[in-house]
């Protein structure tokens, strides 16, 4: 699809023709085109999903409406929040009921990679699939929409600007405004969130962060492995302890030896996402490298946090492409 | 500060704790359960005698939504898509959501507590800028003050924007710190 080609200046009786293709073209099929740094390959997309401008920009205002909880107090982004990439600073959230949340809140960069998507639910393969656990999940609950599907396609249904948007994102199915294609469109605007521009990306360790840096390769790359730094898979780090409220990755599989298997989180701009853990009961990263039980003295330590300040990536943080949109449909918001 | 707040967990011993703002972010928790509701006391104490008041939905109306220095208010709030905020919130509620304006004015300098009975987010407006607050913590255990957040304030008028509230109603009360 050339809609993109066609949004050239161009002379007035060619300006007729392409407004008249624009509006007989569906917009949806406009495709995606990806801004990757060199080398670094475009994430899988699921076939029945594939990546349009359409549905990313659909996305990216639901990532940020609190319509998709039950009293509109709660969107994607009151948890995932942009300068935290897209983490929180907080040890967990509460949901709209004030259920304490039982997991702190994960980062979203560069999430199109990660499968399983969770702390401990291999489940959890898709983004996809992934969106109805904070909007229908009860265990804690988040945002309180168990039972109230169909709630969530009334709303955006009766907002004239979604149903433009609904209606180009999805032609394929007659811009059909419910949680499936929430759930798409969310997805898409996901796999946007990609972060590849880190000092350590750019290959500009100060001294003290290349020390770290080698220390890292040495002591931690066997499970925090590979681009994201995460191997994708679940590990329990000390003994096990039945008497824990959360069992980890047991509580989905009910196997005796996967007590307390977490799955390895990325790294990536792991300085602004504390607090850190699975339940974010490390206040501070040196306790969080402390708790993997390694022998480090206080220098190296000192060593291994200037590597990983050096995966933060301000860019990202501050990308506007990322940000609550101003406006849809040509109006404010 | 601007914003809602997350009460960790592991604050519920300082239960009037309220902290310096290091981030823009605030904090928010469940409290653990009260067996019995306590009046709050010093600044806090008209929390328990607040008086009706209806929020303004724009700019314009916000002269008959004030909210006096000492005294607290029984906000009747309007829905979401009513409210013509003077800034965006950074986090602006969904459509059934609820929020409104009061007008605050300041005759001395110092700093000024906003209690709330919710986890709504809330700016301070001048100048069409968004205060910066000093400080947000939650308020005494089960007294009804989820959140407080402090401002330094110079004399004038100023825009108090709530939004993404969850009920059409809420308490909130301004008050002159020591």
């Amino acid at each position: 699809m050339q809609i993109r080609r066609f949004s050239r200046p161009l002379l007035s009786a060619g300006l007729l023709l392409i407004i008249s293709l624009s509006a007989a073209l569906p917009m949806g099929e406009a495709p995606w085109r990806w801004t990757l740094p060199a080398g670094v390959s475009a994430p899988p997309v699921p076939a029945d999903n594939p990546m349009t401008a359409a549905k990313v920009e659909l996305g990216r205002r639901l990532f940020y409406d609190a319509d998709l909880s039950i009293d509109g107090t709660m969107s994607c982004a009151t948890c995932h929040v942009q300068k935290h990439a897209f983490a929180d600073s907080t040890r967990t959230r509460p949901g709209v009921t004030d259920e304490p949340g039982r997991r702190n809140v994960p980062g979203l960069a560069n999430v199109a990679w990660f499968t399983p998507l969770n702390f401990a639910d291999p489940a959890a393969t898709t983004l996809e699939a992934q969106a109805a656990t904070p909007v229908f999940g009860t265990h804690p609950v988040e945002m309180g929409m168990a039972g109230r599907e169909a709630e969530i396609g009334r709303r955006f249904g009766r907002d004239s600007c979604y149903r433009v948007m609904f209606a180009r994102a999805f032609p394929d199915n007659g811009g059909r405004i419910d949680f499936s294609n929430v759930a798409r469109a969310l997805a898409s605007f996901e796999r946007t969130l990609i972060s590849r521009g880190s000092a350590w990306d750019r290959q500009q360790l100060d001294p003290e962060a290349q020390a770290g840096s080698v220390l890292f390769v040495r002591d931690c790359a066997s499970c925090h492995s590979g681009a994201n730094f995460t191997d994708l898979t679940m590990h329990r780090l000390g003994p096990v302890d039945p008497a824990l409220a959360d069992q980890g990755l047991f509580e989905k599989t009910g196997i005796e030896t996967d007590r307390g298997k977490f799955r390895t989180p990325s790294l990536r701009n792991v300085a602004l996402t504390g607090p850190w853990w699975h339940d974010g009961s490390a206040r501070t990263l040196d306790e969080a490298i402390v708790r993997h039980g390694l022998t480090h003295d206080a220098g190296e330590v000192a060593q291994l946090i200037a590597f990983l300040n050096a995966l933060s990536d301000t860019e990202f943080t501050g990308r506007k492409s990322l940000a609550m949109p101003e406006e849809a449909c040509g109006k404010r918001l | 500060m601007r914003g809602k707040m997350l009460w960790n967990p592991v604050l519920g011993a300082l239960a009037v704790a309220i902290v310096a703002v290091g981030s823009a972010e605030a904090q928010e928790a469940a409290q653990p359960a009260c067996t019995a509701p306590v009046a709050p006391t010093g600044e806090l104490a008209p929390w328990t005698t607040p008086f009706p008041l209806q929020a303004a939905g724009s700019e314009a109306g916000i002269s008959s939504a004030s909210l006096p220095v000492g005294r607290a208010a029984r906000l009747t709030l309007l829905q979401t898509p009513q409210v013509r905020y003077a800034l965006r919130p950074e986090k602006p509620g969904g459509s059934v959501s609820h929020g409104g304006l009061v007008r605050i004015d300041v005759r001395e300098a110092g700093t000024y507590r906003v209690a709330l009975d919710s986890a709504a987010w809330i700016d301070l407006v001048r100048d069409q800028q968004a205060l910066i607050s000093t400080a947000h913590g939650h308020g005494p255990h089960c007294t009804g003050v989820r959140k407080m957040v402090d401002y330094s304030l110079t004399p004038g008028p100023y825009i108090l924007q709530i939004s993404a509230n969850g009920q059409p109603q809420m308490t909130v009360l301004l008050a002159r710190l020591p």
